[in-house]
Parts: structure tokens; C-alpha cells; sequence
């Protein structure tokens, strides 16, 4: 292997040109029967350098000529389908490496917001967005809305059919927490701007700036949290009078 | 090379047909490429005239060739090992190969920024790895029950007016008129060498934040 990478320029000088002939040419013809080999395929090459008078060709003369007979029995258009020459060669890894590059940039651009949707969750200001990083932050909201709205269906369609031991149990706590529950979540919803204000905020803030281990749920986060588990809550308690 | 997977990657490979189909044709695809690199390559460096040609598994043809195909053909079955060297050819090859170097210039351009942005995107991975095991909310949705869910709905919400109102903000205090909320999607990159999509803001402050050496995304 070469110690330090070589440049992608002829090499002007006589003696390094040929050194690196000979040795890429014995590389190159080793690649071929590899690969004839371990694929099973038939191939051949032909090399024409200024140091011989007749071409280097790999199997052998007689190989080449049957390979070359099969390939000169296709119909034209099959010839020149997959053929290329270093221009075109080129052309079609640069077009494949620039769709690399936007499909990495894409998705670079899409973690990026959404390390910036978590922070701004967490209270970190707007203000130094621009008018593109504000629409992409909305376009990520969005999704992540549709993601959560779907699985909050599937999630409430799953406990929908979750049997009489779960609708007793929540009859226990419903008719209490109902009224009380409506209202406040509807105070809840319209007043959360204003509530943001108080001291509240703070304390949202607060919880969320703990950080907590994420305890595990099994399955019963379905119904409603008339439990225990909701120590990382957004919002603080007043919200959610039933919890204790 | 960084190995991520300890069953794919170098491995020594014995020198016999590969059993696995897939396999099969997935060592054929790289290899394939590879071997055209190399001899692309050669073309370069030595200044050589080749042709190689290739049968897939499949029973398709693949050839490469310098300065074509078919003439290095031509000239084995002619057994004439002699070229044309007159001073148009000359000239002709000179531009091709004044058009070949740009173009070598142009991939190891893109492999370069290609490179860089694969790094970023790692970091990312770890920095929204280490933000799981702190923060529920950044688990994936999946994992998050409804109780989560409901409450990370109304904060996404809550987030969304701002944003709203944060947005009308700086159209106010700016003199362009650009459509707010254009377009669905996350914004395309202008490219060197191809255009799609409209131009991301290299001003985007958030990319300072995260600091890999070079400024914004280009």
C-alpha cells in the first residue's frame, strides 16, 4: 500500500511513470480475474503502453479474442448501453456522489432542527433563528404532530378493546376527575399562554431541566395516569389535579 | 475504513465463485466499479490506452475503455499496435484529457464534502443518543406512552404558535418579502455542480453552534 496518496496527474517523470505502470498493471490485471473468479463471469482486458510493442492482456490472446467475439455478437445498442470511456465514467460517479451529498445534507439538516426543536422545547429563544431555519422548525413541528396523532389513534384504538377491567377501573376515577378535569384542561389549553407567564413556566421548566431517567412502561400507559409514573411531566401538576 | 459491522467489512475472501447470489452480485456491482476506477486511473497516471470488458451474472455487457472502447478493439483485431499521431490527435487529446482532469477535480471535490457531511451526521446521531437517555421527550414516538404523547402534543403546539408569531416578527423587522411558510419541506442546498430546490441560508445561525470545522454547511 503507498504511503502517501499519490496525485491524479500524468506522471511527468520517465522512471516513476513506468515504476507505476508496471506495478498498477499487474494490479488491474489481478482485479479482472478476481473478480472473473469470485463471480463467476466471463472478462478480459488489453492494455496498450508505450514500453511494449504488443498489448498486455489479460487472460491471454486467445481469451481476449473469445470475449471479445461474444461482446461484438451483441445487438449494437446492447454494446454501448453500459459502455463508458473516463469522461463519462466520471459524469456518473460525480452525478451519484452530489446525490449522495443532498440526501446527507437533507438528513443533516433535518437532525440539526430537530436538536433545535428539543432545546426550544426546553425554553431556548427563537430569536436568533432566521426566516429558513423558522419555516424548517415548522415544517419539523408538523411532522412530529402527525406522527404523534397517529400513534395517539393507534394507542387509543388498542385500549379501546382492552376489556372490562380497564373500563371499571376508570369509571372509579372519571366521575370525580371529570368535571374537574374538563375544565381545568380546558383552562389549561386556552390559558397556557398566560400561565406561561407565572410561575408555572418556571416550574415546567424546572422539571424538564431535571433530567430524570425515562421510567420504562409496560403496557398500561394506555389508560389514564391516575398513577405514578409521570415524574418528567411538561406540564406541572396543577394541570392534572388527579395525579397525586 | 471504519468498521461498524464486525461481520461485513474486510474480510479475507477465498478465491473461488461466491455460493450466495446476492452476494454474488453485490461483489460483482463494487467490484465492477472499483475495477474501472483503477483503470481510469492508469489512463491518468501513465497516460495507457485500455479496454476492458466485463459479462454480468446477469448476461449484460459492461465495458470501459480509453480513449474508447471500440477503437482499442479495433486496434487488437487490426493487430496493429500503431496509433495515429498526428497533430490534431494530439490536440484533440489534449483537451480530453484538460476536460478529464477537471472533472477528477470535480468528484474529489464532492467525495470531500460528502465526507464531511457523513461526520456531522454521526455527531448528530451521538448527541440525539446521549439527548435520549436524558430526556423522555426526545425518545422516538414509538417508545412514548399516551400520556407523553399528549402532553409532548401540546408542547409541539405551544411551539408551533411561537414559531408562527416568531416568523411574522422577523417579517416585520425585515425589508424582504419572503413567503413565509413556503413550500413543504426542509430546505434543499444549492450544489455545485446541479441545482434543485431554493438556496440554504449559509447565514443559519444554529450551524455555528455546532462547530466541525468549517462554516455553515459549505
Amino acid at each position: 500500500m503507498t504511503r502517501k496518496k499519490v496525485k491524479l496527474a500524468y506522471i511527468t517523470n520517465d522512471s516513476a511513470r513506468k515504476a507505476t505502470y508496471k506495478k498498477r498493471k499487474k494490479g488491474l490485471m489481478k482485479k479482472v480475474s478476481e473478480l472473473s473468479t469470485l463471480c463467476g463471469i466471463e472478462a478480459c482486458a488489453i492494455i496498450y503502453s508505450p514500453y511494449e510493442s504488443q498489448p498486455e492482456v489479460w487472460p491471454s490472446p486467445v481469451g481476449v479474442q473469445r470475449v471479445l467475439s461474444e461482446f461484438k455478437k451483441l445487438p449494437e445498442m446492447e454494446q454501448s448501453k453500459k459502455m463508458v470511456n473516463q469522461e463519462s465514467f466520471l459524469r456518473q460517479r460525480i452525478a451519484k456522489a452530489n446525490e449522495q451529498l443532498k440526501k446527507q445534507c437533507k438528513d443533516n439538516r433535518e437532525k440539526e432542527m430537530t436538536q433545535v426543536l428539543f432545546q426550544n422545547l426546553t425554553g431556548k429563544g427563537l430569536h436568533n433563528l432566521n426566516m429558513m431555519d423558522l419555516n424548517d422548525l415548522g415544517w419539523l413541528i408538523e411532522q412530529n404532530l402527525k406522527d404523534i396523532n397517529k400513534r395517539v389513534d393507534t394507542l387509543t384504538k388498542a385500549s379501546h378493546s382492552q376489556g372490562s377491567a380497564a373500563a371499571s377501573s376508570a369509571t372509579m376515577v372519571t366521575p370525580e376527575a371529570k368535571p374537574k378535569r374538563g375544565e381545568k384542561v380546558q383552562a389549561g389549553r386556552s390559558g397556557i399562554e398566560a400561565n406561561m407567564d407565572t410561575m408555572q413556566r418556571q416550574q415546567w421548566i424546572m422539571d424538564l431541566m431535571n433530567p430524570q431517567d425515562h421510567v420504562g412502561f409496560g403496557g398500561n400507559e394506555m389508560m389514564l395516569p391516575f398513577g405514578d409514573n409521570n415524574h418528567n411531566a411538561l406540564w406541572s401538576n396543577a394541570f392534572f389535579p388527579w395525579e397525586k | 475504513m471504519m468498521q461498524k459491522n464486525p461481520i461485513q467489512g474486510r474480510q479475507k475472501l477465498a478465491m473461488k465463485k461466491i455460493a450466495k447470489k446476492n452476494n454474488l452480485q453485490v461483489t460483482f456491482s463494487k467490484r465492477r466499479a472499483g475495477l474501472f476506477k483503477k483503470a481510469s486511473e492508469l489512463c491518468t497516471l501513465c497516460g495507457v490506452d485500455v479496454a476492458i470488458i466485463v459479462f454480468s451474472p446477469a448476461g449484460k455487457v459492461f465495458s470501459f475503455g480509453h480513449p474508447q472502447v471500440e477503437s482499442t478493439i479495433d486496434r487488437f483485431f487490426s493487430r496493429n499496435p500503431c496509433l495515429h499521431s498526428s497533430n490534431t490527435h494530439k490536440l484533440v487529446e489534449a483537451h480530453r484529457n484538460a476536460n478529464i482532469q477537471e472533472l477528477n477535480a470535480q468528484l474529489a471535490q464532492l467525495l470531500d464534502m460528502l465526507e464531511v457531511e457523513k461526520r456531522k451526521g454521526e455527531a448528530f446521531e451521538e448527541i440525539r443518543e446521549a439527548g435520549r437517555r436524558k430526556c423522555w421527550w426526545q425518545a422516538p414516538i414509538d417508545e412514548l406512552g399516551l400520556n407523553e404523547l399528549q402532553q409532548l402534543r401540546i408542547a409541539l403546539e405551544e411551539l408551533k404558535r411561537n414559531v408562527t408569531k416568531q416568523g411574522n416578527q422577523v417579517l416585520v423587522d425585515s425589508s424582504h418579502c419572503w413567503p413565509f411558510l413556503a413550500a413543504n419541506g426542509i430546505g434543499g442546498g444549492v450544489f455545485p455542480f446541479g441545482n434543485e430546490g431554493y438556496e440554504m441560508d449559509p447565514a443559519s445561525s444554529i450551524t455555528q453552534m455546532y462547530k466541525f470545522g468549517h462554516q455553515g454547511l459549505f
